[in-house]
């Protein structure tokens, strides 16, 4: 057959092909993604990428328990606030509950339902006391945790326990070298580390929540008071500034273009001997990895506020617009009481007390105990409930850090950053 | 290489060039200055072929590596992905990637759903471009002017702002997460430059033969159909293969506009990257999967390309 009528019978297959398609009009993937009629037993749950390992055992769990099927949307998380956005706006939604982002309850508040009959005292007891308080919005629940992290200390116990490392290190600062209680500690530790291509931690300076961590060990909120008033030039943001641009000398260079996935990668690479990181990371270290077995995690360490950490919890809510609450609510129900199922995924995070206790103890979840405490530390607390957040994230405090891991002055970083905000809250 | 000793090429046969009599003296004279030259163009010649290889291994270089880079992190091991420093070959070859990522929920299903659409949103695009295109260079009206400069203008528009409101017009239309609303969207990428080309390639075909088609008896339909896209073909395959790129490696409105049966594979590339850590081994494997089809169809309507390419060029 010759090239010329090879190509044409493609054609002609490839426009047959389409017509039909045309004419049935459907997609591969499955059954339509609109939302319920109501009263069926249906869902459809949008949920980011990462997120939706999560929820998978929950989905099994409720289908058997309260006979509700679930069907995911995935989308990636950069992707994820323009869709809602979108289809928020709209009015007509694909989807009958939403898994949200904290920083992104304040823009959708108007958009999802109160669930308040989910919150009963009991639920409120076994959700970490940051969460209750983030989810209410205007006087009621609007989101129900699925899951949240927050940042530990992560170090290479190997390391830590090597009988060299420990007497060079006593003889140098004059106690014992161990996973570090005091940020005192974490500095010379940071300095000890730091030879023969090793470095002690990392400095990111292309992420916020770490700085903002540090900013409550010192004992202000975050950027905003509890009026919404700008804080971020006062004593606690410089001095937490200060310290945390202390680290750079002992971290890999570049740090202002250091973000989560950089540091992540510094650590399995073993460059790092202690990193600031995300708890789940400690359960995602690759079996090939050269750190793999050899690492410990404490909790995040203490300021003169108290541990204080920024949690990262993702909520579950159902959308105004869904034709299909009573379902939607069974299923965010099914999800806080089968909350466990979700540390079996690869993720491993869950959102109730008692779910992190029940495993806490596991050969694997090491993690877990550093993760309660510091979810529960006196400082902890959540971000700005300000639809700005997010802009204010991206606008100001990231160009803020990334100028000052640089070199730049802390007071004036600051005092600039206050008016930028501002501007942006006005 | 003296000047007596010197080749020349006549008809393919080689044999040695006779030195031309001198008129004075009647002996021979060596034609030096002639030879050093010609001797100077050769060198130069060779000089200008080997900086031409070496730019054009260059430009293949900058192209290609990315590609290369990736094909290669797809067959990395998880921690050689993330090497640091990166290396360009994987340390240890596996095919677990590329298990991983095929074996993933939604993925066969994503490229079904790539393929359906970028099929109809390719023959949308012709079965649009082309009369609309002839239209502007047969009439040459002001209004086909006025229609052809306002086609490159919705080009300008970015595609974020016309993706949402978009997104809930075909919400309201019933046509949500369907490969048809998807394929529209995407004509929409596509039409404007489609117009574009097909009118410069109209513009290259002279009018008498369609005037000698319409002498023949066809009618101006059947001089079109018979006549003018035969002589165009190529340019129909470069437009073709322009609309169905647009439309396979489409993201935005595929994020906006999909969700459970219409998810185009350029999202799911995109969800290997989570807010919880990125998976570089799948989401590589899969974006090298999702590119033989492309390099397929590009391989094979490659003459029709080249003669699209150049069919402007004759114009005259």
């Amino acid at each position: 057959m010759s090239t010329r009528k090879f190509i044409n019978r493609l054609a002609i297959g490839g426009i047959c092909t389409a017509v039909a398609l045309v004419a049935s009009g459907c997609g591969a993937g499955g059954p339509a993604a609109t939302s319920g009629s109501a009263g069926t037993n249906t869902v459809n749950v949008l949920v980011e990428a990462g997120g939706h390992a999560e929820l998978t055992g929950v989905a099994e769990q409720c289908k058997k328990e309260a006979g509700v099927d679930v069907n995911f949307v995935e989308l990636p998380y950069d992707g994820m606030f323009n869709r809602l956005s979108s289809e928020f706006s709209s009015g007509n939604v694909s989807f009958d509950v939403a898994a949200l982002d904290s920083v992104w309850l304040p823009s959708f508040k108007d958009a999802v339902q109160p669930i308040d009959e989910l919150f009963t005292d009991e639920a409120k007891k076994d959700i970490f006391p940051a969460l209750v308080k983030e989810a209410n919005v205007d006087g009621h629940f609007i989101g129900m945790p699925a899951w949240t992290n927050a940042e530990i200390i992560l170090y290479r116990k190997d390391l830590f326990e090597d009988a060299k490392n420990k007497a060079d290190f006593k003889a140098r600062y004059g106690y014992d070298l161990a996973a570090p209680t005091t940020w005192k500690q974490y500095q010379d530790i940071s300095a000890f580390f730091t030879k023969d291509g090793m470095f002690g931690t990392d400095v990111k300076g292309g992420v916020e929540t770490e700085w903002l961590a540090h900013v409550l060990q010192a004992g202000s909120p975050m950027v905003l008071d509890a009026n919404n008033k700008v804080v971020i030039d006062n004593a606690a943001h410089k001095e937490a500034l200060d310290f945390y641009t202390s680290l750079v000398k002992d971290a890999p260079s570049g740090a202002a273009q250091v973000d989560w996935a950089a540091a992540q990668n510094l650590f399995n690479q073993g460059k790092t001997a202690m990193t600031r990181f995300w708890a789940h990371a400690y359960r995602q270290i690759p079996k090939d990895s050269p750190v793999a077995g050899k690492v410990g995690a404490a909790p995040m360490i203490a300021g003169s506020a108290g541990i204080g950490g920024v949690p990262g919890p993702w909520y579950l809510t159902v959308p105004k617009a869904t034709k299909n609450a009573d379902a939607a609510k069974k299923f965010v129900k099914c999800a806080y009481d089968y909350n466990d199922k979700g540390i079996e995924s690869n993720l491993g995070l869950a959102a109730r007390i008692s779910a992190f206790e029940k495993y806490q103890d596991m050969p694997g979840y090491e993690s877990f105990k550093p993760l309660i405490e510091t979810l529960n530390g006196k400082a902890t607390a959540t971000r700005p409930a300000t639809e700005k957040w997010q802009q204010i994230v991206d606008t100001v405090l990231v160009p803020m850090l990334q100028k000052a891991v640089a070199g730049g002055d802390s007071a004036t970083l600051l005092a600039d950053a206050k008016k930028q905000i501002e501007d942006l809250l006005k | 290489m003296s000047t007596a000793e010197r080749t020349t090429y006549d008809g393919g046969t080689r044999h040695k060039a006779a030195p031309a009599p001198s008129a004075q003296t009647g002996t021979v004279q060596p034609r030096k200055r002639r030879g050093v030259n010609r001797e100077g163009l050769e060198a130069g010649r060779r000089g200008t072929r080997t900086l031409l290889w070496i730019l054009l291994a260059a430009a293949m270089v900058l192209y290609g590596f990315p590609f290369l880079y990736l094909l290669f992190t797809s067959f990395k091991t998880p921690i050689d992905t993330i090497a640091v420093p990166p290396t360009i070959l994987p340390r240890e070859w596996t095919l677990e990637n590329y298990a991983n990522a095929l074996g993933r929920n939604g993925v066969p299903a994503s490229f079904i759903n790539s393929i359906q659409t970028a099929v109809i949103s390719t023959l949308l695009s012709l079965v649009l471009a082309v009369p609309a295109a002839y239209g502007i260079t047969r009439y040459k009206t002001l209004s086909g002017r006025i229609f052809i400069m306002a086609a490159l203008v919705t080009r300008m528009v970015p595609p974020v702002a016309i993706g949402i409101p978009l997104a809930s017009m075909m919400a309201s239309m019933g046509l949500a997460d369907t490969p048809i609303a998807l394929s529209i969207a995407h004509t929409t990428i596509s039409l404007p430059l489609s117009i574009w080309l097909m009118s410069s390639f109209f513009e290259a075909v002279p009018k008498d033969l369609e005037e000698a088609a319409t002498v023949d008896g066809c009618s101006r339909l059947g001089a079109l159909w018979r006549v003018v896209i035969p002589v165009v073909s190529g340019g129909v395959a470069v437009t073709a293969i322009f609309a169905f790129l647009a439309s396979w490696n489409e993201f935005l409105f595929a994020l906006l506009m999909t969700a459970i049966r219409s998810q185009t594979t350029p999202v799911v590339i995109a969800n290997f990257q989570t807010q919880f850590g990125l998976d570089w081994g799948s989401m590589t494997a899969l974006a090298a999967v999702y590119s033989i089809p492309v390099i397929l169809l590009t391989l094979l309507l490659q003459r029709k390309i080249v003669a699209g390419m150049t069919l402007g060029a004759v114009k005259g």
